[in-house]
This record gives C-alpha cells, sequence and structure tokens, in this order.
C-alpha cells in the first residue's frame, strides 16, 4: 500500500514536471527571437528572412523620418562597430521619447530580408547616462522601469 | 563633518557586526550568557550605528550638500523636500545603505521580541537565528563600506574639497508619490523575508527542527508577503499612470524579479501549513525559505549586474558578482547544515492520499516554484541561450503570458478546492457536501460566459475566459458556503445572528478565514486581469486641433493646447472633450512634463490622463507636442479602453486585507512547541 502510495505521488510529481517543461520548451520555441548586431544581421539576412528578430545599435545620423500624421517612424540602426545598417519602420505607436541621432537603439520586430528592413513592433531608446559611466533606458510605450 | 561622522558609523558597525556573529556563536556554543547577551547588544549597536549613517545621509540631502558625490547624484537643489529624501533609495550605493538600515531595524526588532520572549522561556532559537541575520547584515555593510570595487560609500565626499554647483536631480519618472513608495515597500517585503530563513538557519544550526522555528517567523513571513503584494502593485500602478502604455504588467526582469520572491513566499505560507498539522515536509519548508532568501538577492543580482541587458534599465555595476558570490556562499552553508542534521529532518508522516489536501497544498507548492522556475528560466534565458548555442535571444512579453496561463487556472481552482477537500483523503460524503454545489454553478456561469461571449460579443477564441470566469465561479461559490457554513454553526451554538456567527467565526480562526478572504482577493484579481489584458482596446491616431478620433463607444475631439511653468518642470499639453456614444462626459488633458534637472540631461515624460467609468478606465497618452500645435501641427494621441482594471486594484487589496485578518492571529501555539 505505502509503496504504491509512493509510487502515485511520484508518478504524480513527474506527469507535472515533464507539463511544465513542455509549456516551457514549446513557449519558447514558438515565441524566442533572435538577437543580433547589425552586422551580423546583414550577413546573415537571408536565414532570418520574415522572422522576428532583435537588433540593437545606433540611431544612423540623418536617417530618422517622423511622419506625424501617419504615425510612421522610419530610421535606420547602425552597427556599434561596422558600417552595416538595418533599415526599421515603426509604426502606429508614439514615437519615443529621446529618440535623437547618434543614441542607442533596440528594435524588435519581423526581417524582411530582400529590402533589408525590420518593421518593428517594440523600440527602446538609450541615452548614455553622465553618472556611473553606464546606460540607462527612457520609457518608450513599450519599456517598463527606469533608471533608478 | 556628518558626512564623516557617518562613515565613522558604517566602519565600527563592521565590528559590532563580527562582534555580534562571534559573541553570539561562543555564547550559544558554551552556553555562556554573558555572551550571547553581548552578542545580541553587538546588533543592537550595528542598528544605532546603521541608523546614524543613514540619518548622515538624509541630512546631506536636506541641507543640499554638494560635495557628497551621492547627493549630487540623485538631488537637487530645486528638487522637493519629499523627493529629496527618497533619493535616499535613488540609486545603487544609497539603496544598498536604506536596505542595510531596514535590516538592521528588522535584527533589532529580532532581538526585542527574544527579549520579552526569553523572560518566560529561556528559549536560544532565536538567538541562533540573530547570527545569520548579522551576517547578512555584514555583506552589505562591507559593500557600503567603499572598499570594495565597484561600489563606492553613499557618505564620501569628491575628493580634494571639490564641490558641485548643483546636483543632476532625481529622474522625472520617480518623481511620483507611488515610485517614491514603491521601492521602500519591495525592500522591506525583501527584508522581512529575511526573518523567517534566519529561523531556518537558527533551527537547524540549534538542532531544533520542529515546527517552533515556523511558528516563531510566522508574522514575519506574512508581514513580508502582504508588503510584498503591496509593493508590487505599487509598481504596476505607477507603470499604468506614468509610463504612458495603457498597461501595468509587461514580464520586465526587474518585475519578474520582484514577483519571484512572493511566489515562493506564497508557496512557503502554504507548506507550513502541512508541517504544522501533519508533520511532514521539514526539509521542504527550509528549502523553500532559503529559495525565497536567495530569490530577494537573486533579484538584485539580476536588475544590477547588467547580465540582462537588453531590456532593463538599471545602471550596471560589477555589485552582481558579489551577490551572486553571497547567493552561492549562503545557499552551500544551509546545504551543509542539512546534511549535518539529517536524520532529525525525515518527516513521520506520508501522503495518505492524491486526493486530499495535503496533495492540495503540494500540488499547490509544484505549481508556485514551477511557475517560479519558468519565470526565471524566461527571464535568464538571453544567457542561457547564449550558453547553449552561442547564439542571444530573448523571450517577449507573450511567452510568459502564454506560459502562465495553465499553471495559472490549476492554481485558481485550488484557491477553492484547497479549503473544501478533506485532510488526509477525500470522501464521497465529502465531495457531495463540499464540492458539488461550486462545481455545478461553476460549470453554468462558464456556459454562459461562452454563449455570451460567442454569441453576443462574438469572439472566436473565448475559452480561457470562460475557463477563469468558470474556476472563479466555483472558487467564490466555494469559499462563500465555508463561510456560511461556519457562520451558520457559530450561529446556532451561541443563538445569535448570522452576522454575529461569521464575525466569532473569523475571529476565532483569523489565520484560516484571514487566507480565504485572500483567495476571494486572487479569484478579483484574476478577473481584472482577464479583463484588462484580454479586451482592452486601443487607437493611434495624429490629430490637428479640432480632429476627432473614436475609441470604442468613446469620441475624443481635440479642442486646444496649454502650456504651463513650474518650478521644475514644464508642463504643455492638450484638451480633449470626450463623449461615449455621441453625449458630452467632460473633457481631459492629458500632457507631457519637460523637466529642467533630471540625472540625465533635460528629458520629458508621459502624463497620461486616466478617466474611471466604474472600473473601467478611457486612458489618453501624448506623443511629443510640436511647437506649431496651435496652427495645425500634429499631435500623436493613444487612447486605450482598459476595461475591469479596477478590478485588479480592489482584488489587491481584498488580498491585502485577508492578509491583515490573518496577520491578527497570535501565534499561541509557538509558547509551547
Amino acid at each position: 500500500m505505502q509503496k504504491q502510495r509512493r509510487l502515485k505521488v511520484i508518478a504524480a510529481s513527474v506527469i507535472l514536471l515533464c507539463g511544465m517543461a513542455f509549456l516551457v520548451l514549446t513557449g519558447i520555441k514558438r515565441t524566442s527571437i533572435q538577437h543580433f548586431t547589425p552586422a551580423a544581421l546583414v550577413a546573415d539576412g537571408s536565414k532570418m528572412n520574415n522572422q522576428q528578430v532583435q537588433v540593437d545599435g545606433l540611431i544612423a545620423e540623418d536617417s530618422s523620418e517622423w511622419d506625424a500624421a501617419n504615425f510612421k517612424l522610419t530610421f535606420a540602426v547602425l552597427d556599434r562597430e561596422t558600417a552595416a545598417t538595418v533599415n526599421v519602420i515603426y509604426k502606429d505607436r508614439l514615437k519615443p521619447d529621446n529618440f535623437t541621432d547618434g543614441g542607442s537603439v533596440f528594435v524588435e520586430g519581423k526581417y524582411d530580408a530582400t529590402q533589408n528592413l525590420i518593421v518593428a513592433s517594440k523600440l527602446m531608446t538609450k541615452c548614455a547616462s553622465k553618472y556611473e559611466g553606464a546606460e540607462s533606458a527612457t520609457p518608450t510605450n513599450e519599456t517598463s522601469y527606469i533608471s533608478q | 563633518m556628518t558626512a564623516e561622522i557617518g562613515q565613522a558609523a558604517i566602519f565600527l558597525s563592521v565590528l559590532s557586526g563580527l562582534w555580534a556573529i562571534g559573541f553570539l556563536w561562543i555564547g550559544l556554543r558554551t552556553r555562556n550568557q554573558n555572551a550571547i547577551r553581548s552578542g545580541r547588544n553587538a546588533v543592537i549597536a550595528t542598528f544605532i550605528l546603521i541608523s546614524i549613517a543613514t540619518c548622515a545621509l538624509i541630512y546631506g540631502f536636506v541641507t543640499d550638500d554638494f560635495s557628497m558625490r551621492y547627493v549630487v547624484e540623485v538631488s537637487s537643489a530645486a528638487q522637493p523636500l519629499l523627493y529629496k529624501i527618497t533619493a535616499l533609495w535613488g540609486r545603487m550605493s544609497g539603496s544598498l545603505l536604506f536596505w542595510l538600515w531596514l535590516l538592521t531595524v528588522a535584527g533589532a526588532i529580532v532581538v526585542w521580541q527574544n527579549h520579552r520572549y526569553n523572560k518566560e522561556t529561556n528559549d536560544t532559537l532565536s538567538d541562533y537565528a540573530l547570527i545569520p541575520i548579522a551576517v547578512v547584515q555584514l555583506f552589505f555593510i562591507l559593500l557600503v563600506t567603499g572598499l570594495i570595487e565597484g561600489v563606492y560609500n553613499p557618505l564620501a565626499r569628491f575628493p580634494n574639497g571639490q564641490m558641485a554647483p548643483d546636483g543632476a536631480g532625481m529622474n522625472p519618472l520617480l518623481q511620483t508619490p507611488s515610485m517614491a513608495f514603491h521601492p521602500p515597500t519591495l525592500y522591506i517585503g525583501w527584508i522581512a523575508l529575511t526573518v523567517p530563513f534566519a529561523f531556518a538557519v537558527g533551527a537547524l544550526a540549534s538542532g531544533r527542527v520542529s515546527s517552533a522555528w515556523i511558528l516563531r517567523s510566522r508574522r514575519w513571513t506574512l508581514f513580508s508577503w502582504i508588503v510584498l503584494t503591496i509593493g508590487i502593485t505599487l509598481g504596476g500602478n505607477w507603470a499604468y499612470r506614468e509610463l504612458g502604455w495603457g498597461g501595468y504588467w509587461a514580464w520586465d526582469p526587474v518585475e519578474n524579479a520582484s514577483f519571484m520572491p512572493w511566489l515562493l513566499g506564497t508557496a512557503y505560507l502554504h507548506s507550513v501549513m502541512i508541517q504544522e498539522k501533519r508533520n511532514m515536509l521539514k526539509l521542504w519548508n527550509i528549502l523553500l525559505i532559503t529559495l525565497a532568501f536567495q530569490f530577494t538577492l537573486l533579484g538584485t543580482f539580476i536588475t544590477r549586474s547588467g547580465i540582462i541587458s537588453s531590456v532593463h534599465a538599471f545602471a550596471q555595476s560589477d555589485i552582481g558578482g558579489y551577490f551572486l558570490g553571497f547567493i552561492f556562499a549562503s545557499t552551500a552553508g544551509v546545504i551543509g547544515l542539512i546534511i549535518y542534521r539529517w536524520k532529525r529532518l525525515k518527516s513521520a508522516n506520508r501522503l495518505e492520499s492524491l486526493l486530499s489536501r495535503e496533495s492540495a497544498f503540494l500540488l499547490n507548492n509544484w505549481l508556485l516554484v514551477g511557475l517560479t522556475l519558468i519565470i526565471l528560466w524566461g527571464t535568464l534565458w538571453p544567457i542561457i541561450s547564449e550558453a547553449i548555442n552561442g547564439q542571444k535571444s530573448s523571450v517577449p512579453e507573450a511567452f510568459f503570458n502564454q506560459v502562465v496561463i495553465i499553471p495559472g487556472l490549476l492554481l485558481l481552482f485550488l484557491t477553492g478546492a484547497g479549503p473544501i477537500i478533506s485532510w488526509k483523503k477525500i470522501t464521497a460524503n465529502n465531495f457531495q457536501r463540499m464540492f458539488l454545489l461550486p462545481l455545478v454553478i461553476g460549470l453554468v456561469a462558464g456556459a454562459l460566459t461562452w454563449g455570451f461571449l460567442t454569441f453576443v460579443k462574438e469572439e472566436s477564441s473565448a475559452l480561457y475566459s470562460v475557463l477563469c470566469v468558470s474556476v472563479s465561479t466555483f472558487v467564490v461559490v466555494a469559499i462563500f458556503a465555508e463561510f456560511y457554513r461556519g457562520a451558520k454553526l457559530r450561529a446556532k451554538r451561541q443563538e445569535t445572528s448570522l452576522l454575529n456567527g461569521l464575525n466569532l467565526l473569523i475571529q476565532r480562526n483569523k489565520r484560516r478565514y484571514g487566507g480565504y478572504i485572500i483567495h476571494v482577493g486572487i479569484v478579483i484579481l484574476y478577473i481584472g486581469i482577464m479583463g484588462s489584458k484580454g479586451y482592452f482596446l486601443l487607437e493611434s491616431k495624429g490629430l490637428r486641433i479640432g480632429e476627432s478620433m473614436e475609441v470604442g463607444e468613446f469620441q475624443l475631439t481635440m479642442k486646444d493646447s496649454f502650456e504651463k511653468e513650474f518650478e521644475n518642470y514644464r508642463r504643455t499639453g492638450v484638451v480633449f472633450d470626450v463623449a461615449k456614444n455621441g453625449k458630452q462626459i467632460g473633457t481631459m488633458e492629458p500632457a507631457r512634463h519637460f523637466y529642467y534637472k533630471t540625472g540625465q540631461g533635460e528629458q520629458d515624460t508621459i502624463e497620461s490622463a486616466i478617466r474611471h467609468f466604474g472600473v473601467n478606465d478611457f486612458y489618453i497618452a501624448l506623443g511629443s507636442i510640436p511647437p506649431d500645435v496651435k496652427t495645425g501641427g500634429i499631435v500623436n494621441v493613444q487612447a486605450y479602453y482598459n476595461p475591469l482594471i479596477g478590478v485588479v486594484w480592489i482584488g489587491v487589496a481584498v488580498m491585502v486585507l485577508g492578509g491583515i485578518v490573518a496577520i491578527a492571529e497570535k501565534s499561541e501555539r509557538s509558547r509551547d512547541a
């Protein structure tokens, strides 16, 4: 009796554990988004066509255009080390605060390799902090917490 | 001068910390009461010294002492007094000092409680518990001395008598009351968790691993839970009102870091009941509270180390390494003690059936710990993925939303099933008496919701909403029936009214019925989350003055713009005429604040306008306002309709109320434990 009950408990725990692991693994597979530098994305471009990507870089000088009437922001992300750029279009959201040429930017969205274009669903800007030698994000409509 | 006194106090506290650890340990080993007393006094001395240091820093803020580095970084002469004081936890070194100060307060309270308790019993458990508290304190003391690379002493001045003309000022987003009180609330909750952890370690060290340590620290745990609940909600509420994206929870690493200890604390609050009632799970409870405590440190590690660099926003530093080191070292210490006490930790009783209250508690624990690990995995995924295949990836909000939903609904079910299932083994009688009615009503409610959503609202994917409503109804009926049965019985026995009976029932068993009130709060919270996350409406449009837009039943017309100057910011915004179904209901004035002194140069913030319609909110946020707005410039408008969002706050309020009822129960049983 005792042994059987223990077996049951173990079986139930294993089922639960497998269930959770299944949730996590499928969840990650379905939603996880690969992170690139602009240079890496341009080099790897065709493989990532039509897939969600994250890109981290700088807002290229003189590349941004804000069409307020249509809620459309277009700009290019410049690689931090090379001259590679990726174009970005960000629609139907507020233009983030502190969106200035040369600033750090983090973009998430679907990549179109043929046009080297990310249709962004998420955009975060960062500005170099003068203190503590670190970067701190500023809010956009998607960010959450602010440098403390 | 005050800064120097504060610094001296910090350095002296290194000594008092070492003194406390050494004398308590020697005293307890050799049963030398004088040494124990001396150790306790050293804990009080640490409290006094760190209080002096904290006051010295606050004095620096209030007197605008711009020769102090930390003051310059987070304060400015124009900053209102309240925010000069809250600047104490505005950045890292100050937060660490504040955290340490709270820890020393906790230590002093434990000594005081101990003093009262010891007069009667001569019990050494809490003296043992003081040692781990002093060790954690010492870790934080070493961090704020400024001797460790990566963190400077918050009381340090600039070298060579330099002085800044004015401070940089606090981030304007933090200059709101809810943000002023959100971080300290979380800190208090985290630090309160240190005490039950310390009691667990004390129990292991002293060899008294019965339930005494749990009972003695029960109120600390509940207090921590209540405060964390409030703190997390304040954060969500702040994000909702200040960040202008219409939501309150985004599974950001920082949010997750505050949520994971809460989940583990919740698990622990449940599992200790099995130990008290059935003398099982001794080892598990010790592990659980250790884990909960480590997660409070892990939270700091995640947010401060910069390992999750892409999304979160705290300043990076080397401090993460020290935290990780301390986490490993202290966990190793606990594991060592567990091995040492292995024999005493074996449970006398075993689970008798998979369908019993014990199993319900166990399942609750598995789910809560499982959820914590899932959230941890998602939060650390950028590092994990890079370690696995060299390619950094991260998971978006959608991952968390999808993954938590099934465990979340199971947990919701347990909030109703747990209280009504019988101990040891469910019987046909128990099922019929307790489960049948709630189950039937829950199913009917689910069916009605399904019909309403599919045929009236014509929604296509209503599965989770139907489940949520159905399970919620089950829980509410089950718990209300529990209250009703109990109250009726009391009323009959005492020959009084049903309401009096209810009062008596709760008075007699505050912990149990406080817990049930929390469960009702959870149900309310779920309904609020379902509505606000599942059914919000969002419209974005660029508008000129005179133009209109529509969101659901609401019509907005932009009437005018305005600009006002304040002491440290300028407010610019627009005025909307708002109509619901064509009927005018008033005006709303969303704006942006442009702050001059922010610590990061000039910065502007979204000041969304929110109007409540019962529990539903109408919410407008603005993009930047062009200078030519009066002459045809376009303003970007985002308008949200957030149904049931008020229910979220109500749910939390009910949870906190239940927590207060539960904490009111005195731990009388601890006297004979």
